[in-house]
This record gives C-alpha cells, sequence and structure tokens, in this order.
C-alpha cells in the first residue's frame, strides 16, 4: 500500500483521535501511531478504490439524507402514536442497479434512514430485500431515487437490466 | 450565549425526548419485530439529533460542539448496521419472485 494511500485514510482517524482526546499535544505521541495502525487495518479490510466521492453530487445526498431522517422519524411518530394509522408490514424485493461493492453496502447504510424502509438481505437473484412499514407505499421507486442519489455521489453509473 | 438560543435549544431538547417516546410506543405497539427495529432506529435517529441540535447552544467551545456531532454520527452508524443484522435474522419467507 502506498504511503500517499496511507496517509489519505489516516487524516480522518487522526481528526477523530483529536475530537474524542482534545488536541493535546502530549496525547499525540499515543493519536499518531494509533491514526497510522487505523489507516493500515481499514486499507488492508477496504483497499482504496481511486474513485474520490464527488463533492457537489455529496452534499445532494448528504441534503437528501438529512431530509429523510427527519420525514423518516415523524412518520415512525405518527404511526406509532396515532392508532388509526398503524402499520402494514412486509418483505419488498428491489432489484438493485449498482454492482455488489463496498459502494453497495454504503447504500444500504443509508437506505435505513429513508422512511418506511429497512433492508434485510439479499435474495437468489441478488435482489434487495427490504422491510417496508407499509407495504401500499411505492418501496421500489423511492429505493431507486435514494440509489440514483447515492451512486451520483460515489461516482458510480447505476445501471437496471 | 443569547436567550432567544438558549431557548431554542431546549425546545430541541424537549422535541427530541418526545420523539424517544414515540419510538418507544412503537416498539411496544408494531406488530413484528423488523417493525420495532424500525421504531427504533428512526425516531431514536431523529430524537438523538434534535438532542445534540439543542445542545449545541451551552457547549463551552465549538471542540465540545465536534465531540456531540461526533456521538451522534457514531450512533448512526452503528444503529443503521445493528438493525439491518438483526433484520436479516428475523426476515420471514421471501417474497414471490
Amino acid at each position: 500500500m502506498s504511503m500517499a494511500a496511507v496517509v489519505r485514510r489516516g487524516l480522518p482517524f487522526l481528526g477523530l483521535w483529536l475530537v474524542l482526546a482534545g488536541p493535546d499535544p502530549s496525547g499525540l505521541a499515543f493519536g499518531l501511531p494509533a491514526a497510522a495502525l487505523a489507516a493500515g487495518m481499514s486499507l488492508r479490510l477496504l483497499p482504496a478504490s481511486g474513485r474520490a466521492p464527488r463533492l457537489r453530487p455529496a452534499l445532494r445526498l448528504g441534503a437528501a439524507v438529512l431530509q429523510a431522517s427527519v420525514g423518516a422519524g415523524i412518520d415512525i411518530a405518527r404511526r406509532a402514536l396515532d392508532p388509526r394509522r398503524g402499520v402494514r408490514p412486509g418483505v419488498v424485493a428491489v432489484p438493485l442497479g449498482m454492482p455488489p461493492g463496498p459502494a453497495r453496502d454504503g447504500f444500504r447504510l443509508l437506505a435505513s434512514l429513508q422512511p418506511g424502509t429497512l433492508p434485510c438481505g439479499l435474495d437468489g437473484a441478488g435482489r434487495l430485500l427490504v422491510h417496508a412499514l407499509d407495504t401500499g407505499l411505492p418501496v421500489a421507486a423511492e429505493m431507486h431515487a435514494a440509489e440514483a442519489l447515492f451512486a451520483a455521489a460515489a461516482g458510480q453509473a447505476v445501471r437496471h437490466g | 450565549m443569547s436567550a432567544v438560543l438558549a431557548f431554542l435549544g431546549l425546545l430541541a431538547v424537549a422535541a427530541g425526548a418526545g420523539f424517544f417516546v414515540a419510538g418507544t410506543a412503537g416498539v411496544i405497539r408494531f406488530p413484528d419485530t423488523p417493525s420495532r427495529l424500525h421504531a427504533l432506529t428512526k425516531a431514536d435517529n431523529l430524537g438523538l439529533g434534535l438532542v445534540v441540535l439543542g445542545l449545541l447552544p451551552f457547549v463551552p467551545g465549538w471542540f465540545f460542539a465536534l465531540k456531540l456531532l461526533l456521538v451522534w454520527a457514531l450512533v448512526l452508524l452503528s444503529g443503521a448496521t445493528a438493525a439491518q443484522l438483526i433484520a436479516e435474522r428475523v426476515r420471514g419467507p421471501e417474497p414471490p419472485a
């Protein structure tokens, strides 16, 4: 693994250390090696892809995630507190356009913050199984919109066969 | 710190606590385990976010603010991951192809 890759992966870890432990210079004697070790381990588990996230789509994605989180929280609160609403839970299979890999795993992570959806594995055909709180909602369409936003931010192409 | 900011902060913390209560109600009332996971992760994510937001006007420096935001981010990450792992374990039969 190249030095540049270690530095690029290690800087966020160093930032994490600084936030957790404080900016005390004497603490850096531990923080720097810890960040370097974390970077090495991280690169071994998830090699550098060479694809940098793109800023503008990433910001758009961030705004969408924030908006979805608020919508999801309000949606849950209403369903939980209003007895006339309630839930119609079920599992929906959604075909994915992104190839398997870290970017798709990242999308899965964010997808569970969308209102009413919780990914719960893949089926035999490689489709994402999504547990939906209300199967009457357009679950697949919403997942595809979120996937497109995520793929744009990750610099990936989405292909629906 | 201005009184207006402090008031807004307290308002946000109270709203956050409200979402925790709603999430708990969902855990009790929803019929199946995955639905309860929805309630846990989504209501608490927003609830904690509002609590963190509401505490920001009271922190003694930007460093503490970053720490609070980091706590939120870590809870978000671990909550979303754990919820999917549990959901995968308890998932019912697959829908017809």
